[in-house]
């Protein structure tokens, strides 16, 4: 899933000095799943936001609502007579749901509430690790089904790097798996250690992020 | 926080409580009751962990000077988990409530078993102290 993480409030404060009239909307989807921005974050921040611009001096009227998916036009339309009501909306939703309601609502500022972060697994309750980085060429065909680019600290396509701690843990990050050693020991426990040693082509990384915008285009599903 | 009307603020507690924290012989109570210098809206929860922080923040931003959840032993949950889940949303409560200025004390939790009415009352007799340190919740009458 997408994950996300409610912005300090107090940047949200500063962001919605001199409105009068705030709609704070969800996304029932990734964002809920990730406590972040489903309906019940969107009733935990809404009361907080009009407490916190009280105490700012600076009292606005806020308002809710949640969506059942932020980034399909035909759910942001439920909110448009909100929308017109308001003259700020805050968003709980990732980056893409925030823009398309920007787009819809052009003439109204839209604000984040929360910092889009990664693509992630829901481990145990309460903790999210990344899974994919959406780098555009996948390699999980040749890693044994783990993720290099999204778990390794450097994005090695070669590794473990030999910063490796001891109980094999990540040199950056003590609380995270080397995923290295990992894809060694899941190619050892398959009896196919040597597919590592293969000497593979350059990762085509054009197709990433760094790449620019994506644009994904399929004629057979246009109308 | 606290301003000059401190001395005759009377502060207006909403106590959370557990059914399963009370006595026995204890019939549940809701509804509104005085006490020595505040005021306080008795609710019945079939678990303390029924208490999400929607419900915390909303009663906050309706003009309750406190909030206060009486929760049971942490060992003697009928549901197990249900109080430590409930503590762990207020503790998050008492952060965000920090963050925007209201104050973490306006938040509380205690614990105990066999409860008496008069038990519940010294529980939202507690918080209301905290609270009128705290001085009225400035969104009462917002």
């Amino acid at each position: 899933m997408i994950t996300a993480e409610w912005k300090p409030i107090e940047e949200m404060v500063g962001y919605l000095r001199g409105h009068k009239k705030v709609l704070v909307i969800g996304c029932a989807t990734c964002v809920a799943e990730c406590a972040a921005g489903g309906e019940r974050e969107v009733e935990t921040l809404a009361p907080l936001l009009a407490m916190a611009m009280q105490n700012d001096g600076n009292p606005v009227e806020v308002k809710s609502a949640t969506l059942e998916r932020q980034c399909e036009p035909e759910f942001v339309e439920a909110i448009a007579e909100a929308a017109a009501e308001a003259d700020a909306i805050v968003s709980l939703a990732c980056g893409i749901g925030m823009q398309l309601v920007a787009e819809r609502f052009v003439d109204t500022p839209l604000y984040p509430g929360v910092n889009t972060t990664s693509l992630s697994l829901r481990e145990e309750p309460g903790l999210w690790t990344s899974r994919c980085a959406a780098c555009g060429d996948c390699v999980l065909g040749l890693t044994f089904g783990l993720c290099p680019v999204a778990r390794c600290a450097k994005s090695l396509m070669n590794g473990p790097c030999g910063g490796t701690r001891t109980d094999g843990m990540c040199e950056i990050n003590q609380d995270t798996p080397c995923i290295w050693r990992l894809i060694v020991e899941r190619a050892t426990a398959r009896g196919r250690l040597e597919d590592l040693t293969q000497v593979r082509p350059p990762k085509n990384w054009s197709n990433s992020p760094a790449g620019g915008p994506k644009r994904m285009l399929r004629e057979d599903l246009r109308s | 926080m606290a301003n000059n009307s401190t001395a005759e603020f009377q502060p207006r507690i909403t106590l959370l409580y557990c059914r399963q924290s009370l006595a026995p012989e204890v019939k549940p109570v809701q509804g509104s009751r005085t006490g020595q210098g505040f005021s306080v809206r008795l609710v019945l929860l079939p678990c303390s962990s029924k208490v999400q922080l929607p419900h915390l923040m909303r009663l906050l931003e309706q003009g309750s000077d406190g909030l206060q959840i009486a929760a049971c032993p942490e060992k003697a949950c009928q549901h197990l988990v249900g109080s430590t889940r409930a503590e762990k949303r207020l503790n998050r409560g008492r952060e965000l409530l920090e963050q925007v200025g209201m104050g973490a004390e306006r938040l509380g939790l205690e614990r105990g078993a066999g409860l008496s009415l008069e038990d519940l009352m010294q529980m939202a007799g507690r918080r209301a102290d905290a609270a009128r340190a705290l001085g009225p919740n400035p969104m009462k009458g917002v």
